[in-house]
């Protein structure tokens, strides 16, 4: 990964020029997208996520992809340095990249390996890898402090960052959880992996969405006081 | 802070433990009751009083059947009423379902459903009963109840390890030993309790619990052969759809009442075929209809509630008849009351830990005389099991004197348990002894009423003696489980206590680690959340199942976050405070990373390796695949880990810094055993079809001693041979003659000594049991051991990482919990069925329960105590010495920071599981998996507290002992020089 020497990181990211309803609209879309690929995936190829998990994932994250990159490019951190194109561009290529962690992640913490899951196993990492790595991807491009920031010490600084801190650590906080019920023996299908999972990923997402909608309107109140001291 | 010093803290720790282990055993005496069971099978001289002195029977145990039988005939002096008996037992068939409920009859279904049944009861044909079953209604146990009239303990089933055949008395061996012919068709569970019992059978498997049709339709199938057959003496009809139908639709499902009209037609037939034609001449048929449990409404069993409990128990073709419907139906009785009827019914001894007694209406067709002498057996019988819990019983008890007068006697009983006891049964056997006397002098006039008296008598004697016994087995004494549970609660707290102070004092000395910490870093709460999980998670019955998924799942949490703190340090360049970091050190921080890599990687392969607990054992895992691909690449596999271990040893001394001439012989002692246990394995893989062979366990033994001798040698004399290298630190601090800088080093150098000596140690240790384990341990498991050890070593080389700022005891716990979730990946699991025994017999030439519980206690928890071995090098890698540089070192300080958390975490964390699943299983008493479930849990979780113990218990004694060495040769060396250092030492 190419490591760009960093300025003064935060001061940068406050600047960034997003209002809470910008962010707020933002989310909007994001969750709209998942809706859409949830009605598409309903009502006109008739699958579900508990019949055709692989297939259902694959087809969400078809849906999903361009329009978080594409949203989370228009708030790229430095638009004067690198062009909207670039900054999908930096989000496609994360995709594959997180996909790779979150998979990796998952079978260290257990998930079966086989051919039957390959390809479970595939889509699963490539919805969590653009709920998680794609937007600070197109947003923060290989900027290694910005990702260090975020993700290891989880010390958001902007709007832009509780935006694409708080719906990522949902996401995986939320798939962790969701692999609880897999070993019992309640025989149910969902229990399947990565059944549970997703649920768990999605609903940790939204919820980190909503999340950080609070924390920005919080962040927002506070910012004149924070710039006073 | 209070000022905790060394002295004390080991004084508390050790108050806390022994606190532990009294609320512990008081706990286990109050929830295992140890019922002292009579062993061995009544034979004859369950005929004669148990008051008088044993007369000498060796003659006639060796009796033939046929003897036997007639010997028993004999001396009971009760004609034989039957000659076969059909046992029909219809599984979870509620007898509300036959009689009603108290003085109602059965609902207008439920009388349609079974017209033939209720005719026979309605004509005095049959005489029912409700036979309160004990809890758990759970088929087995229940089983067990109504042929041996006992009810079992937990304990006496978990000793039993594999072996579910009932090793107790029973009326099924009973009839048995005289050569009684027994067919047996219905459930498979008979079979497992009866191996070889029966001439015939067909076994039914109750796994596939949606199929109501098949599994009765197996048994009714064989009903009209067997019913012209003339060949047994006993048949068994075990049917197990009405317990499916109510398992699928509760107690009022739609498809309750067909298979209702089809036991009905089940009892018509036998009724029709073998009892209503008195001239058969095979003799009297006697059909039983019982059942071993009731249901709920919505169809489950297993606990204790009236439904549950509500079985039944009808008897068919009695020779008496029943005046009318109300007295046919509405009896009480006690499912352990139908064996001794039994037993009785058809001349046998009545089984020796039988607590049933004999049912009312049954033997209506006996003389006065007869029906007296079968309670005097009964009385006999249930005297002789009071006696094994009362040893004084007997005493003041005469033997049996007919001449003698006792009326004056009678009298009314109260007191203690045996001093009732002992009155009771002298009532009645002198009212039996008079009304005899009255007998043979002809005098009959007021019989009647002494006949009842006697009877009274009887009664009141039978029904104290068994309901006092049935609550000595099930009844547990909540003050003495509310005790142990508290003493353990106390010691828990007692415990977080100290580990608080070890902490605030550790904080203290090191405030550079320590700084900046009011908020938890994530490792840390996620441990403390880790613990939280796992209680809540264990009352839960299919999570305790599959308790391996926990451990795995946290283990590989707690690194992945350790993964995400390594990174915080990764490309430190950029963190203004750690600029100047060389080159040198971002590469070993990568490797340090990448070591955390690795430990996840191996746990996966381990957990991969085993698909352990309950549900989930048929998926395919690494073990299985591996077996099938056949015994050599195994045995390869082992052989490989063996030279694994040994290279992995030496390689350590190689590293090992302070380098002394003991370290070569340290060196052949590692390579001398792993040459024995290879030459073991491949010796006992040739012979691995003949069972126990000399040349192996002599081998074994070899092992043993030389594995003792050097891990004693080398422990005792490892810190004396370490270099201190005290006179070459002393020259060169002449040399400079400086002050500061000289004493520096003098400082430093013991130190180093003490650390490689614990080095030293703790790879004897790992090396040894290793060793030890790859000896003991299944072929397959040789892997797991390896990445057990690999993954111990791996994080080791983490935590040596200088610029982590994880907190000792957040270190302690990841290595608790690698243990646990290796201890799972060795393939264990919370059913007493994974533990291997035969794995415990190695070595052991001849049978000695001791050491082979020993030797099967090393093969279970393998890895937990190597993790506690790894423990005393954990402590060799930690930098003491800037304990050492600051002023208030002494001896117990430094012993304090090296041991402190190594041996207080895992107590903690310990006492923190026993005493919640302590609760829980408190809670739970009365679930239905209680038995099968929480109890082989608990059992575990006591065992892994004694694991605990003893690991700790090396740990400290080992780095106790290094201590005083270290200091001791300090004040060889330096007598007078540096008397303020040694008095701080």
């Amino acid at each position: 990964m190419e490591k760009t020497t960093a300025e003064a990181s935060s001061d940068q990211n406050v600047s960034v020029p997003v209002s809470i309803w910008e962010a707020f609209r933002l989310h909007l879309i994001c969750g709209l997208g998942l809706a859409v690929a949830f009605w598409v995936a309903h009502n006109i190829y008739s699958i579900d996520l508990i019949s055709n998990p692989d297939q259902t994932l694959f087809l969400i994250w078809v849906i999903e992809t361009p329009i978080i990159i594409g949203v989370y490019s228009i708030s790229r951190w430095n638009p004067k340095q690198c062009s909207f194109l670039k900054a999908v561009g930096h989000g496609l290529l994360g995709i594959p990249a997180g996909a790779f962690l979150n998979a990796f992640g998952a079978i260290v913490l257990g998930a079966p390996i086989g051919f039957l899951y390959i390809k479970r196993t595939i889509s699963w990492s490539l919805l969590m890898s653009l709920f998680t790595f794609a937007p600070a991807a197109s947003v923060f491009g290989s900027s290694w402090n910005n990702w260090q920031r975020l993700f290891v010490y989880a010390k958001p600084a902007g709007i832009v960052d509780y935006m694409i801190c708080l719906p990522a650590h949902g996401t995986v906080i939320g798939a962790w959880l969701g692999a609880w019920p897999m070993p019992l023996d309640w025989e149910r299908p969902w229990q399947e992996w990565p059944i549970s999972v997703s649920y768990g990923a999605i609903a940790g997402y939204i919820i980190g969405m909503v999340a950080s909608l609070g924390f920005i309107f919080m962040f927002d109140r506070r910012r004149p006081h924070v710039k006073g001291d | 802070m209070s000022y905790l010093t060394c002295t004390r803290l080991t004084t508390w720790t050790l108050a806390a433990v022994l606190l532990q282990i009294f609320g512990l055993s008081f706990f286990l005496y109050g929830f295992f009751p140890v019922k002292p069971a009579l062993s061995g099978v009544s034979g004859p001289e369950s005929y004669r009083s148990p008051m008088c002195e044993p007369v000498k029977d060796l003659e006639e145990k060796i009796l033939p059947p046929d003897r036997l039988r007639s010997l028993y005939k004999e001396m009971s002096g009760i004609p034989l009423s039957f000659d076969r008996l059909i046992l029909m037992v219809v599984d979870g068939l509620p007898a509300e379902f036959v009689l009603g409920k108290g003085d109602q009859p059965p609902t207008k279904v439920m009388l349609e459903a079974m017209p033939y049944t209720q005719s026979l009861l309605s004509s005095g044909m049959a005489v029912g009963y409700h036979a309160k079953a004990a809890p758990p209604t759970v088929t087995m146990p229940r089983l067990k109840a109504i042929v041996s009239g006992a009810i079992g303990g937990f304990l006496d089933v978990a000793f039993n390890f594999n072996t579910q055949a009932l090793l107790d008395d029973n009326i099924v061996g009973q009839f048995y030993n005289i050569s009684w012919k027994m067919v047996m068709h219905g459930d498979e569970t008979w079979l497992k309790l009866f191996p070889g019992f029966f001439t015939r059978h067909d076994g039914v498997s109750s796994f596939y619990v949606k199929d109501t049709i098949e599994v009765d339709h197996n048994v009714s199938r064989h009903l009209k052969t067997e019913l012209i057959a003339d060949d047994w003496n006993l048949l068994i009809l075990h049917y197990l759809g009405l317990d499916h139908v109510g398992h699928i639709g509760g107690r009022n499902s739609i498809l309750m009442s067909p298979k209702l009209k089809e036991m009905d037609e089940v009892v018509k037939m036998i009724h029709m075929n073998k009892i209503l034609p008195q001239d058969d001449p095979h003799g009297q048929t006697l059909l039983v209809l019982v059942s071993d449990h009731g249901m709920t409404g919505n169809g489950n069993h297993g606990g204790s509630s009236y439904d549950e409990t509500d079985s039944l128990a009808v008897f068919i073709g009695l020779r008496s008849k029943v005046p009318d419907y109300a007295s046919a139906t509405n009896n009480a009785a006690f499912q352990v009351d139908i064996a001794p009827t039994l037993a009785l019914l058809f001349g046998v001894p009545i089984p020796k830990n039988n607590i049933g007694v004999l049912i009312e209406g049954t033997f209506a067709s006996l003389t006065d005389d007869q029906w007296l002498r079968a309670l005097e057996l009964n009385s006999w019988q249930l005297l002789r099991l009071l006696q094994a819990q009362l040893p004084h019983l007997s005493q003041g008890l005469p033997c049996k004197d007919p001449t003698v007068e006792q009326y004056s006697q009678i009298s009314k009983c109260s007191g203690s348990a045996e001093l009732k006891f002992r009155c009771l049964i002298s009532n009645a056997a002198a009212l039996h002894d008079a009304w005899r006397l009255n007998g043979a002098r002809g005098f009959r006039n007021n019989s009647r009423d002494d006949f009842r008296g006697t009877v009274a008598a009887y009664y009141e004697f039978l029904r104290t003696a068994s309901e006092w016994l049935s609550r000595r087995a099930t009844d547990k004494p909540l003050d003495l489980l509310a005790f142990g549970v508290i003493t353990m609660f106390v010691s828990c707290l007692i415990l977080f206590w100290l580990c608080k102070e070890v902490y605030n004092k550790q904080k203290q000395c090191f405030p550079n680690l320590y700084r900046s910490n009011y908020t938890m870093h994530s490792d840390e709460s996620f441990v403390s959340i880790a613990i939280l999980i796992y209680i809540f998670s264990m009352g839960s019955s299919s999570i305790v199942e599959e308790e391996q998924y926990i451990w795995h799942f946290m283990t590989s949490t707690l690194y992945l976050i350790f993964f995400r703190r390594s990174i915080q340090s990764l490309p430190a360049g950029q963190t203004p405070n750690l600029l100047n970091v060389s080159n040198g050190q971002k590469c070993s921080n990568y490797s340090h990373t990448c070591s955390i890599i690795f430990v996840l990687i191996c746990g996966r392969v381990l957990r991969g390796w085993h698909q352990g607990g309950v549900n989930w054992t048929h998926l395919p895992d690494i073990s299985k695949w591996l077996e099938q691909a056949g015994l050599h690449s195994i045995i390869y596999i082992q052989i490989a880990s063996v030279v694994l271990v040994i290279s992995l040893g030496s390689w350590a001394l190689y590293l090992l810094r302070p380098k002394s001439a003991f370290v070569p012989v340290v060196h052949i002692s590692f390579v001398i055993s792993g040459i024995l246990v290879l030459l073991h394995n491949i010796e006992h893989q040739e012979h691995t079809l003949i069972t126990s062979n000399y040349s192996t366990t002599s081998i074994a033994q070899i092992i043993y001693a030389t594995i003792s001798m050097s891990v004693i040698t080398i422990v005792i004399a490892s810190p004396w041979l370490m270099p201190i290298s005290l006179y070459k630190t002393r020259s060169t601090s002449r040399f400079h003659l400086m002050s500061s800088h000289s004493i520096d080093i003098h400082k430093r150098t013991p130190e180093l000594g003490l650390r490689g000596a614990a080095y030293l140690i703790g790879w004897t240790y790992i090396v040894f049991w290793c060793l030890i384990q790859l000896l003991l341990q299944k072929p397959i498991n040789a892997v797991p051991i390896i990445l057990v050890l690999l993954q111990i070593l791996a994080s080791m080389y983490y935590f040596s990482m200088p610029e982590l700022h994880h907190k000792q005891w957040v270190e302690v716990a990841a290595f608790y919990f690698l243990g646990m979730a290796g201890h799972f990946g060795l393939g264990n699991s919370n059913t007493l069925a994974t533990i291997d025994v035969a794995g415990a017999f190695i070595g052991v030439s001849s049978h000695s329960t001791l050491l082979a519980g020993i030797i099967m206690f090393v093969i279970t928890y393998a890895s937990p105590l190597l993790i506690f071995l790894s423990m005393v090098m954990l402590i060799s890698m930690k930098d003491t010495s800037y304990i050492l540089d600051s002023q208030n070192a002494e001896m117990g300080h430094l012993l304090q920071m090296m041991i402190g958390f190594p041996c207080l975490v895992p107590l903690c964390l310990n006492s923190i599981m026993l005493t919640t699943f302590t609760i829980i299983l408190l809670l739970m008493r009365n679930h239905l998996f209680v038995w099968s479930v929480f109890s082989p849990k608990y059992l575990y979780v006591c065992a892994t507290t004694v694991s605990v113990y003893v690991g700790v218990s090396v740990v400290a004694v080992t780095a106790v002992y290094l201590c005083n060495v270290f200091v001791f040769r300090e004040r060889m060396f330096n007598p007078k020089g540096n008397n303020r250092q040694t008095n701080q030492w």
